[in-house]
């Protein structure tokens, strides 16, 4: 019943157990936002492992910050902000139905996910060089500090885990590039986008506070 | 509050140049040298209101059902008390700091 849209003619996607498209929208929407407050609270369990050593050891934070590359990292934060950028107008393209301007930018903000991937690289192989390992494998001597390994213990977990959300969020953007591409979203659907968007913007928010907290300890 | 809000090209734009004015701002205060609890301070101020900015205008919670929000921040309230409970334990150790 009613499983048809008569203003655009393209093929609807409401399910029997929604009113009308927009519950259904707004459900999935609110369904999306609920996995993000478990991812939030999922890194919380790191910031609070951060908190708690930061508040013991503040002198050894001062000093293995200095370790990192702030303007690698700081190049990384505009990268991802830029990202941000380029799936909001994704999304706004795919609103208003200009489909091929919407697939450039999807791929342009893998470009930018891409990139900050590299410079991550770049950034744990310099790390990996000097013997900056977590864990026991830790041999690097230029710290003067007995605790040296635990700041870069939960250096590599919290930017090991976002690196994982930056590289399972390049999958998400592909496919939906894909999905583009088949015409399967547009103006009258583009639920998967908009919730692809969410996540990615999660992502960038979790990299605004790793940025001044891991690099810009003075 | 509607349901598909369309961001005009300016608004997106302008946030974005917000965003990375922020970014500017929060690597400048590190080259003066703020004193102890303020440079931290300061540093998740300017990354509290990156993140509100990405939130509100990105995310689109500034046009949307209000309830969103109401859920992203209790996601942030129990992150709070997870925080303030734990310090409570670890800030007031007799026996001294764990060896790890």
């Amino acid at each position: 019943m009613g499983n048809h849209s008569v203003a655009t003619g393209k093929k609807s996607h409401l399910q029997h157990h929604f009113v009308d498209e927009d519950q259904q929208f707004e459900s999935s929407k609110f369904g999306m936002w609920i996995f993000l407050v478990t991812e939030v609270l999922m890194f919380g369990g790191l910031f609070v492992a951060y908190i708690i050593y930061r508040s013991w050891h503040p002198d050894l934070f001062y000093m293995a910050a200095q370790e990192l590359d702030v303007a690698l990292g700081a190049t990384n934060t505009v990268v991802l902000i830029g990202s941000s950028l380029t799936i909001a107008l994704a999304i706004r393209a795919i609103q208003l139905d200009k489909i091929k301007a919407g697939i450039n930018y999807l791929v342009a903000t893998i470009g930018l996910a891409a990139t900050f991937m590299i410079i991550k690289y770049f950034e744990y192989m310099d790390k990996f060089g000097k013997g900056i390992y977590p864990g026991s494998a830790y041999s690097y001597d230029g710290i003067g500090h007995d605790m040296a390994v635990n700041f870069f213990s939960i250096y590599y977990m919290m930017t090991g885990l976002h690196g994982i959300h930056v590289v399972i969020g390049i999958g998400l953007i592909g496919w939906m590039t894909i999905k583009a591409k088949k015409g399967l979203i547009h103006s009258g659907y583009y639920t998967p986008v908009e919730n692809t968007g969410l996540f990615w913007h999660l992502v960038d928010i979790i990299w605004i506070f790793l940025f001044p907290l891991l690099y810009l300890i003075d | 509050m509607s349901t598909h809000h369309i961001s005009t090209l300016s608004t997106l734009l302008s946030v974005a140049g917000a965003l990375l004015a922020l970014t500017f701002l929060t690597v400048a205060v590190t080259w003066f040298n703020i004193p102890e609890p303020f440079n931290v301070i300061v540093a998740i101020a300017i990354a509290i209101v990156k993140a509100a900015a990405v939130a509100m205008f990105f995310m689109n919670l500034y046009w949307d059902d209000r309830f969103n929000t109401i859920v992203f921040l209790l996601s942030i309230l129990f992150l709070v008390i997870f925080v303030g409970i734990t310090l409570l334990d670890t800030l007031f150790r007799d026996a001294g700091l764990p060896v790890y």
